[in-house]
């Protein structure tokens, strides 16, 4: 048997300001998990730092330690590569005032 | 009581001891020929996201379908208890809404046919609201469904596309209402982009909902909203008629008789098409979860 492999869109066309974060994701099946964040339209303002995040519940978050820069241009990708993340994970970030991002986010879970 | 000796009696009696002998398969009925059986211990076995249309910009989607978001594989973790799992295997298909009034998410299955005949669609399902309150919220999920989205082969004559729309709907603005319903009704479609190429509707529009007759059903919905329960579901449809024949959940089977589908024209590049979707709907600004922890989709073919 092949080991199981998905693609997951977590966000797509994402209009992001402020605090914005991505929908939770299950994800305990996979051993390891890498997010693409692609910038759909030109960003405006400062790229803030983002975040990776896990949670026991899916409702309360915290760091997992990982961060990368939000994509400073249309079209530039970030990513985040991750391997012990027990089972939900989000991005999130936060933009000073009149920054965005529209975002595209997806996830590539390998068991 | 008569035993038929007949080769096709033998034969159908052969096929319903290998069934009812196999753990995996015993607890449904299909008709003679399994399309597919998927019990989400071997991938989303193809239960896919429902994208919408767009032509040129991501902006074109329709904003129904621009909310939704890719199924995912799931144990039923609870904050309070742990992973309940599914009935055969630590997973079951998840299909979550985002945290906002009227949300939804749709994951589809998109298969073509080979023969306008019988079909059958089996599922064991659950619903429950996002575990972010210590109470009952029993009337914080609105809906859970599903529907196909069916059209003729391109020689068949018959030019129609027809999209059958079944929902539980559970509840609307704190009412417990817990009841079957369908729709016959879409959204005027809409041009995508600007090269006549695409068109899109949002037939899951809250509107239009008609209730089935005597479709009144108090499902098992557990004592807190970390308990679930499995509950079984069969819809049958027959293609060659495009007609709905049978529903049945848990020890209830429901009148069809006045039960129409959606029906628009034949679109240009959908022959033969035979998509299956599952959707979930929140009534409250809180993430409504279904979960599905087996389906089998069967024709008789």
């Amino acid at each position: 048997m092949l080991p199981e492999n998905i693609t997951a869109i977590v966000a797509r066309n994402e209009y992001w300001t402020g605090e914005a974060a991505s929908e939770p994701y299950e994800a305990g099946w996979a051993r390891e998990a890498v997010f693409f964040l692609r910038a759909l339209k030109q960003p405006a303002g400062k790229a803030p730092k983002a975040w990776v995040e896990i949670s026991p519940d899916g409702m309360h978050w915290v760091r997992e330690g990982t961060e990368f820069e939000m994509p400073s241009a249309k079209d530039q990708v970030a990513v985040a590569r991750l391997t012990t993340f027990g089972n939900w994970l989000r991005i999130t970030t936060r933009f000073d005032a009149g920054a965005d991002c529209t975002v595209l986010i997806t996830l590539h879970l390998k068991a | 009581m008569t035993t038929d000796l007949s080769t096709a009696g033998m034969s159908e009696a052969m096929r319903l001891a290998m069934l009812r002998a196999d753990p995996a398969l015993s607890r449904f009925d299909p008709l003679p020929r399994i399309i597919s059986f998927d019990d989400f211990s071997r991938g989303h076995c193809g239960w896919s996201q429902l994208v919408g249309n767009y032509e040129g910009d991501l902006d074109t989607m329709l904003p129904g379908y621009a909310q939704h978001t890719s199924a995912m594989l799931s144990t039923l973790g609870h904050w309070d208890a742990g992973s309940h799992g599914g009935m055969g295997s630590s997973y079951a298909l998840k299909i979550a809404t985002r945290a906002r009034p009227g949300a939804q998410n749709v994951a589809i299955k998109r298969h073509t046919f080979r023969k306008r005949g019988p079909i059958r669609f089996e599922l064991y399902f659950t619903f429950k609201p996002e575990a972010t309150e210590l109470k009952l919220s029993e009337t914080d999920v609105r809906s859970i469904g599903l529907l196909f989205d069916l059209q003729g082969g391109d020689r068949d004559g018959d030019g129609e596309r027809v999209m059958p729309h079944l929902r539980f709907l559970n509840a609307a603005d704190g009412k417990h209402l817990q009841k079957w319903q369908y729709k016959r009704e879409t959204t005027t479609f809409k041009a995508i982009g600007s090269e006549d190429k695409t068109l899109s509707h949002y037939h899951l529009a809250p509107d239009g909902w008609i209730d089935l007759p005597d479709g009144g059903q108090r499902l098992c919905y557990n004592e807190i909203p970390t308990k679930v329960n499995w509950s079984y579901l069969r819809f049958d449809f027959d293609l060659e008629t495009m007609q709905a024949t049978g529903l049945q959940c848990n020890d209830r089977t429901f009148d069809l008789s006045g039960f129409d589908s959606i029906r628009i024209p034949a679109m240009k590049n959908l022959w033969c098409m035979l998509n299956f979707a599952l959707f979930a709907e929140t009534d409250v600004a809180k993430r409504a979860f279904l979960y599905v922890d087996s389906v089998c989709i069967s024709g008789d073919f």
